[in-house]
C-alpha cells in the first residue's frame, strides 16, 4: 500500500501532502488537487462566482479554501485557470461567466517570433498574477500549516502555444528546432518569476502545467524540448513542483521521471499501474480520476472504484485527473476523501 | 491485385512497408499507387515528407502537362494525405507533422480548386464544422477539417466558441447534411447536447446527421448526447463523414 506507514490521524494535511511529494510515509494517502476543483455550487457557497474569483484575491481565495472546507481534501489551490500570467504577458482573455473557465484568445497571437518576447517589468504586479499572490497571503494566513497551499506557474511550452497560437507554435518547432529553442528559454523566465513569487507569498508546492502532450506531440518533443528546462525549474525554484501534463503521457512518463520534479499530475488516459511501472519511485503521481464520464457524468460508485484503481496502484496522491467541468456533483467529489479512508481502513490489518 | 514492387516510387513504397499494418489499407494503398502515375506519386511522397514547396512545384508541372486537376488531387494529393492519417492515426506521427502536410496539401489545392470549381465538379460530401460555445480551442477542429478537405469533402469552418443558433443558421444557409462539433474542455461538452436540443427545437434534427469528436469525448459521451456519430480522431472523422453521409444518402432514397 504504497507509503502508509504511519497510524491514522497522526498528520496534518500539510504535512502528509508534503510527505506524499517527498515519497515518505504518510499516515493515509492524500486528497491533492494540483488543477482546480471550483465548481459552480462550491462558487455558491462560498459567494465567489467565475470570473470574479479568478480576478479579485479575496474571492479567489474564497472559493479556494472550498476545497479543504467542503470537500475534504489536503489542498488549496486557488489558480483555476491557466490564463493569469499570459495576460500579464499581454495575451487578449476570454473572461467568460460563472459557468466556463476564461480562455486565451489563442486565435490572436501576440507574438511570431523569438525576438518579439519581452517578459514585461510588470509581470508580478499586473491585476492578474498579483491577484493570485494575494489571494496566496490571505489562505496562508488564514490557515497557517493546517493545509497545503498551492500555486501554479505555467510552464514556457504552454506559454507558447498561448503567445503565438498552438499551430503556429507548432509548426515552429517542426520548421525551425533552434528558434522554437531560444523561445522556451526566454518564456521560461516568466515561469521562473511566477513561481518564485507564488512561494515567497506562501505557497508549499507549486503545479507546473506545460502541455507536452501525446495528444499533440511525441514523447522525443518532451526529451528534446523540455526535459532539461524542467530540470532546471527543480533547481531554480525552492519548492516541490508537480508537473501537469493532460492526455496520453505514458510513453514520456520515464522522461519525466529524470526531471527530479516531486509529482506528475496524470491522465486517466494512462493505467495508474502502468504508469507506476514506468516511473519506479522516482517520481510522485498525483490522479487520475476521470473528469467527463466520471466525476460529471457517473455517480460516487464509480469515483470510489477509481479511487481504489489508484490506490491499488500505489499512487501517492489521488484526486481529479485535471481541472474538473465546473457543473460536477459536491457528491462526487466528496466521495474521493471518503474512499482514501475506507480504502486505507480495508488495509490497515495488512500492515 | 498489385504488388508493392509495382509501385515505382521508393519513398512511397517505403512507407506502406513501414507504417501500413492493417492488411487491408496495405491491399487498398498498394492498388492506388500501383496504378497511379510516377508523377502522382512523386506528389504524394513530398505531401507526406511535409514539404510544401515541391508539393507546389509538382502540382503546377502535372497539370501543366495536361494530366486532369481530378487525378492530381485524386491519385496525388488525397493519396498522399491518406497515409498521413493512417500515421497519425498510429502515432507515428504527431500534431506538428501532419500540420506540415496540411500545409503541403494546400500548396496543392491553391492550383486544383480552381479549376474544379470552373468545370463545376462536385466535392464528396458538404460538411459543417466548429468547436462550441464557450471553448476557443481548434487545433482538434482543424486537423479535422484538413483530413475532410483532403479527402474531397468541402467543409464550412464556424471557427470557435460557436452558439446553437449558428450551427442552425450555417446549416440551413448551406443546405448541409453533416454538421460536426469539437470540444475540449469538460466544461463546454455540455454544449454538443444543447446544440442538439437546440437542432430538434428548430424541428431540423432529422435533416442532419450531427458527429461530434475532441480530446475528452468519447463514444459513451457521444450517444449521451444524442449525436450520430463520433470520431477519436481526424482519419476517424472522415470514415464517420462518410459513413454518415451515406446513410444519409441511403434515408433520403
Amino acid at each position: 500500500m504504497g507509503t502508509g506507514a504511519k497510524s491514522a490521524g497522526q498528520m496534518t494535511s500539510r504535512q502528509r501532502v508534503m510527505a506524499a511529494l517527498r515519497r515518505e510515509p504518510v499516515d493515509r494517502t492524500p486528497v491533492c488537487n494540483p488543477t482546480s476543483v471550483a465548481t459552480v455550487e462550491l462558487m455558491d457557497l462560498a459567494d465567489a462566482p467565475f470570473p470574479e474569483a479568478c480576478r479579485e484575491p479575496e474571492s479567489m481565495a474564497r472559493l479556494a479554501a472550498t476545497g479543504y472546507t467542503e470537500l475534504g481534501f489536503d489542498t488549496i489551490m486557488p489558480v483555476y485557470t491557466i490564463i493569469q500570467e499570459s495576460s500579464a504577458l499581454g495575451c487578449k482573455i476570454q473572461w467568460e461567466q460563472k459557468d466556463n473557465w476564461p480562455t486565451v484568445k489563442m486565435r490572436e497571437p501576440i507574438w511570431e517570433k523569438p525576438e518579439d518576447i519581452k517578459i514585461p517589468s510588470n509581470l508580478l504586479t499586473h491585476s492578474d498574477t498579483k491577484c493570485v499572490l494575494d489571494a496566496i497571503r490571505i489562505l496562508r494566513k488564514e490557515f497557517g500549516d493546517e493545509v497545503a497551499i498551492i500555486g501554479k506557474t505555467m510552464g514556457p511550452w504552454s506559454l507558447g502555444y498561448h503567445c503565438f497560437g498552438v499551430e503556429q507554435f507548432l509548426l515552429m518547432s517542426l520548421d525551425d528546432p533552434g528558434k522554437t529553442k531560444l523561445c522556451l528559454e526566454k518564456l521560461k523566465e516568466a515561469t521562473v518569476q511566477f513561481g518564485l513569487a507564488q512561494i515567497e507569498a506562501g505557497a508549499d508546492a507549486l503545479t507546473l502545467p506545460d502541455h507536452a502532450t501525446g495528444d499533440l506531440v511525441s514523447a522525443e518533443y518532451y526529451e528534446r524540448y523540455l526535459r532539461d528546462l524542467h530540470i532546471e525549474f527543480v533547481e531554480r525554484i525552492p519548492a516541490p513542483l508537480i508537473l501537469h501534463i493532460c492526455g496520453r503521457t505514458v510513453d514520456r512518463m520515464d522522461y519525466i521521471a529524470q526531471t527530479g520534479m516531486a509529482a506528475f499530475h496524470y491522465d486517466s488516459k494512462n493505467e495508474p499501474a502502468e504508469s507506476m511501472g514506468v516511473v519506479r519511485s522516482r517520481i510522485s503521481l498525483v490522479g487520475n480520476i476521470n473528469n467527463p464520464e466520471t466525476l460529471f457524468s457517473k455517480g460516487p460508485e464509480q469515483v470510489r472504484k477509481e479511487v481504489y484503481k489508484n490506490l491499488d496502484a500505489g499512487v501517492q496522491l489521488v484526486g481529479p485527473e485535471c481541472a474538473i467541468p465546473l457543473q460536477t456533483a459536491i457528491e462526487n467529489l466528496k466521495e474521493i476523501p471518503l474512499a482514501v479512508r475506507d480504502w486505507h481502513r480495508e488495509h490497515a490489518t495488512t500492515n | 491485385m498489385a504488388e508493392i514492387t509495382d509501385i515505382s516510387n521508393d519513398f512511397i513504397r517505403q512507407e506502406i512497408e513501414e507504417y501500413i499494418e492493417r492488411p487491408e489499407e496495405r491491399e487498398r494503398n498498394i492498388n492506388l499507387f500501383a496504378r497511379a502515375r510516377p508523377k502522382m506519386q512523386e506528389i504524394a511522397a513530398a505531401l507526406i515528407d511535409g514539404d510544401n514547396d515541391t508539393v507546389n512545384r509538382l502540382t503546377r508541372e502535372a497539370l501543366d502537362s495536361g494530366i486532369e486537376a481530378l487525378e492530381v488531387m485524386d491519385d496525388g494529393l488525397i493519396a498522399g494525405m491518406g497515409i498521413v492519417g493512417i500515421k497519425f492515426r498510429q502515432n507515428f506521427i504527431f500534431v506538428p507533422e501532419v500540420l506540415a502536410c496540411a500545409r503541403a496539401m494546400k500548396a496543392g489545392m491553391a492550383h486544383i480548386e480552381p479549376i474544379l470549381s470552373a468545370a463545376g465538379i462536385e466535392p464528396v460530401g458538404k460538411v459543417i464544422m466548429g468547436t462550441v460555445k464557450g471553448d476557443l480551442h481548434d487545433i482538434g477542429k482543424n486537423l479535422c477539417i484538413m483530413m475532410l478537405r483532403g479527402s474531397g469533402f468541402e467543409v464550412i469552418d464556424l471557427g470557435v466558441d460557436t452558439a446553437p443558433d449558428r450551427f442552425i443558421e450555417a446549416v440551413e444557409e448551406h443546405d448541409a447534411l453533416l454538421l460536426g462539433m469539437s470540444a475540449l474542455l469538460s466544461t463546454t461538452m455540455p454544449n454538443m447536447g444543447k446544440t442538439i436540443e437546440a437542432f430538434i427545437d428548430a424541428d431540423l434534427r432529422d435533416k442532419v446527421k450531427i458527429m461530434v469528436g475532441g480530446a475528452p469525448v468519447t463514444q459513451e459521451f457521444a450517444d449521451d448526447m444524442g449525436a450520430d456519430g463520433y470520431g477519436k480522431d481526424a482519419l476517424a472523422c472522415v470514415a464517420t463523414a462518410k459513413k454518415l453521409l451515406g446513410v444519409v444518402a441511403k434515408t433520403r432514397a
